[in-house]
């Protein structure tokens, strides 16, 4: 397969090169040009001929071109004959992932686990330049790494080019995809059933809640008293908001940090958001989506949103200025809460903590997988690396490295996670790896279109801010709309 | 142009031969051809020329050596033109042929829509929003620049204490690595907890929503631009007016023009073709902004702003392509950002040619006027006596 290109390209033809060189030429000038003509004329036979110096010129640049051909061609391989990887067969293995996955302790125990196999990695800053840089290869058709990591925002992406990726039940990805929590093998199925990545982490959703400031309005800050607050497992958006009116009412503060959030997780958790499932548009007079609209509207307009920038929040203060109370959270986004904090000066006596608890029924947002592009030269390879680093003891590894919440049901019950570490001492001692384990059950899988995340920066981004900011309801609705059209998505 | 055989002249030719042959690492004394130039006479008699000419393999070779006189300068020209033609005139043209496809980012080539593109981003309020915004910020940031920058030349081409001090000092935001500049100010002008509001709040003015409102991030981003371009015009205005004949200044201040009067009539018109140089490069630049906006509000979900209040085209031409994955209109949109270029590159041109030839005539006029100035002091005192005047004064003020 990654030989079908490159087996053609060594038959080329150097022809156009054989004019091209004569060197002698170039370094004389036209004075000197002039006297060989004259003595080639003038004298025959004796002439150390030009074209001796040329030939050798020739043979310069056609060797050159032919080597330049050579690396061209270098390393053609056929997927069929592809032989496993050993002492006597090196196998190098490019694997690009992008912000703190965990994965680089792993990386050089597969390699003296598995002789002959060498892994080059490369880990992008950001999963948006980490799209930015899949995007750019992916349209090129070169450069993709043999194993490439891709996030579940992207999905509605990767899934429009899902046959550019080996259908990894080729590799045994169907025997063992019990092992994840079944909606993340859902995710990554595509529309013909097969399976394009192997799943690393999740982002189940809980609640962020500041005990402190509940305290302070009167409302319960124990954790079990939090979950029975928002409605244990009947919890709705609409409780949410009721709560979140008392809390503004008590304490003159807003509720939560900025609409952005709380609409990404209303959308997600349905069972067809943006698109249907069949892959149309799924925005205009649908009910379901608006009643949820209206919801935040009537939340923003009580002065329940602090209108915060998103990933900004005044680089952290808002966290420990009292600016808001609550926040939907991700597993991921507890990293990320910790981070904020200390940036601003803050510690673990700023007073968060975790509830499992979620308004609207369980979400998710957020996840990796391991892909093997079909461009790889060593998919049996790849898909065995990639197998290998989303299995239930590396991804209770790559926990404790980077705190990625597990996917594989097994690593979620493992004592690494479950335990006691950095990030529970923060959140007040909350069982954070039980919590989340709890919220990753019924989680949906919902089809994301091409062009889902764009709807939901461009379309939704500007009209959740809008709400922020004092527009009503239906004219934010209507904008957005009129930016769906603008933006001509189909 | 081609020396003919019948020109040649045999003894020099013959040096040469052994010289090349040496240069080939072909023994002077080995080989055929020497044993049979042995057997000749030295001078081969015209008869002789003649048919060597005909003899097939030195035809063959005269042949090739005309084609090396003739077309070989092309083929040293060469590399500038395939360079170009590789990185620009393909990418041009390439970009055309997408331009008028149906074109997925991810998806590749669609169906042939010749000019549709075009017409879609035509009739696209988005794309004239960032037209807009690209000429807004352009004109907020050249102008205030320029008159800034024509200022601290005119202030640095005083004579001053530490010149090279301030010279270097005007040109460091210069070298300032864009991004920077952009986070540093990006954090200056956040709305909630950045250093202008605050200090604007400090004096209880309202805080000015720099990142959400149309005029005032426009504003924002043009300091940035003109923080980090006025420098860098202010030096090469100052190089222009270095240029400006001292004399004249001398014999305007001895005519009683003052600071000002000087500075409009003589430091201004002196610098015409460097200003307009500075303000075509300014125009190009400012019409391909991307760096500043992109990064003024880094976390925006949408690039340039939540309601792309200081997208510029060349900003909206990213979106659309990468984050859109529409290359067939990101295409067109580049395509029509280089027709606007062009268009203004020609507008500059005209004006630029208009203003040179006066600057020609006025440069014709001046010698004549310097010429009538150095013969003065021979035929009357007066001048000379001005002369040693300015001369006094310029040593006072060293």
């Amino acid at each position: 397969m990654g030989g079908r290109y490159r087996d053609s390209c060594c038959i080329e033809n150097s022809s156009e090169f054989i004019f091209f060189p004569k060197f002698e030429s170039a370094l004389t000038n036209e004075r000197d040009a002039r006297k060989y003509t004259r003595k080639l004329s003038t004298l025959n036979g004796v002439t150390v001929d030009i074209s001796r110096t040329s030939r050798i010129a020739k043979a310069v640049a056609v060797a050159g071109s032919l080597a330049l051909l050579a690396t061209g061609c270098g390393g053609s391989n056929n997927a069929a004959d592809e032989q496993p990887a050993s002492a006597d067969n090196p196998v190098t293995l490019t694997v690009t992932t992008f912000g703190t996955m965990g994965l680089d302790a792993l990386y050089a125990k597969y390699e003296s686990q598995n002789p002959g196999v060498k892994i080059q990695a490369t880990n992008i800053d950001t999963g948006g330049n980490a799209l930015t840089d899949w995007k750019t290869k992916q349209a090129a058709g070169a450069g993709l790494p043999d194993v490439q990591a891709v996030e579940e925002g992207w999905l509605g992406q990767v899934m429009a080019v899902s046959d550019s990726f080996a259908d990894l039940r080729d590799y045994g990805a169907g025997e063992i995809s019990s092992q994840w929590v079944d909606w993340k093998v859902q995710q990554a199925t595509d529309d013909e059933g097969r399976i394009i990545g192997y799943g690393t982490d999740i982002g189940p959703m809980g609640l962020c809640y500041n005990a402190d400031l509940y305290k302070k309005a009167g409302l319960p800050s124990e954790r079990d008293a939090v979950v029975e607050l928002f409605g244990g497992d009947n919890a709705t958006w609409e409780k949410f908001v009721d709560v979140g009116k008392d809390y503004v009412k008590a304490s003159d503060e807003a509720f939560y940090d900025q609409s952005g959030f709380v609409w990404n997780s209303m959308v997600n958790q349905l069972g067809e958001g943006y698109y249907k499932a069949d892959g149309t548009l799924n925005i205009e007079g649908n009910t379901q989506l608006r009643e949820r609209w209206d919801l935040l509207a009537d939340a923003a307009s009580n002065g329940l949103s602090s209108g915060q920038t998103q990933w900004d929040w005044g680089k952290g203060q808002a966290f420990i200025d009292g600016s808001f109370a609550t926040m939907p959270c991700p597993g991921w986004m507890l990293g990320v809460v910790k981070g904020q904090i200390e940036g601003a000066g803050g510690d673990a006596a700023s007073g968060w903590d975790f509830a499992d608890v979620f308004p609207g029924g369980p979400a998710n947002w957020g996840g990796t997988f391991l892909t093997v592009p079909t461009t790889s030269e060593h998919p049996a390879e790849a898909a065995k690396l990639a197998q290998w680093l989303t299995s239930a003891e590396s991804q209770a590894a790559a926990f404790e490295e980077a705190g990625a919440f597990p996917s594989s049901l097994e690593a979620q019950q493992s004592e690494a996670v479950t335990g006691a570490n950095e990030l529970t001492k923060f959140f007040n001692d909350a069982p954070i790896g039980t919590i989340l384990a709890s919220r990753a059950e019924g989680v949906k899988a919902q089809f994301k279109g091409p062009n889902d995340s764009v709807i939901q920066e461009q379309v939704f981004g500007p009209a959740t801010i809008a709400l922020d900011s004092g527009t009503d309801g239906q004219s934010a609705w209507n904008d957005a709309l009129s930016t769906l059209k603008n933006l001509d998505i189909k | 142009m081609q020396p003919g055989p019948g020109s040649a002249d045999p003894g020099p030719a013959e040096e040469e031969n052994i010289f090349m042959s040496t240069l080939t690492n072909k023994p002077p004394g080995s080989g055929t051809g020497h044993l049979r130039r042995k057997a000749r006479p030295a001078s081969p008699t015209p008869e002789k020329l003649l048919e060597e000419r005909h003899s097939g393999p030195q035809r063959r070779r005269h042949l090739f050596s005309r084609l090396d006189y003739k077309y070989s300068p092309y083929l040293y020209i060469s590399p500038f033109f395939i360079l170009f033609g590789l990185v620009g005139l393909f990418p041009l043209v390439y970009t055309f042929v997408v331009s008028i496809n149906d074109w997925d980012l991810l998806g590749g080539a669609g169906d042939w829509v010749g000019l549709e593109n075009y017409a879609a981003e035509l009739s696209s309020p988005l794309f004239w929003n960032s037209l807009f915004n690209t000429f807004s910020i352009f004109l907020l940031s050249a102008i205030p620049q320029l008159v800034i920058a024509t200022f601290i030349a005119a202030m640095l081409d005083q004579n001053l204490r530490a010149k090279t001090f301030w010279r270097m000092s005007v040109l460091v935001p210069y070298v300032v690595t864009p991004v920077a500049v952009t986070l540093i100010f990006s954090n200056a002008f956040d709305e909630k907890y950045g250093l202008i509001n605050n200090l604007l709040q400090l004096v209880n003015l309202d805080p000015v929503a720099w990142k959400t409102s149309v005029f005032p991030s426009h504003l924002a981003i043009a300091a940035m631009v003109n923080w980090r371009w006025t420098g860098y015009n202010a030096l090469i205005l100052l190089a222009a007016m270095q240029a400006v004949p001292r004399e004249l200044h001398e014999s305007a201040a001895i005519d009683g023009a003052g600071m000002l009067r000087r500075f409009f009539s003589i430091t201004l018109p002196g610098i015409r073709p460097t200003m307009i140089f500075v303000i075509i490069t300014a125009t190009i630049g400012g019409l391909q902004i991307f760096t500043e906006p992109k990064l003024f509000n880094a976390s925006s979900s949408v690039p340039g702003g939540p309601d792309r209040q200081y997208q510029t085209t060349v900003l909206y031409l990213w979106d659309l392509a990468f984050n859109r994955g529409d290359f067939g209109r990101a295409s067109a949109v580049a395509w029509m950002l280089f027709l606007i270029i062009i268009l203004i590159g020609v507008a500059n041109f005209l004006l630029s040619g208009k203003i040179a030839s006066s600057g020609e005539k006025r440069a014709g006029r001046r010698p004549m006027r310097r010429g009538r100035n150095a013969s003065r002091p021979g035929m009357t005192g007066k001048p000379a006596g001005g002369q040693d005047m300015t001369e006094t004064r310029r040593r006072d003020h060293g």
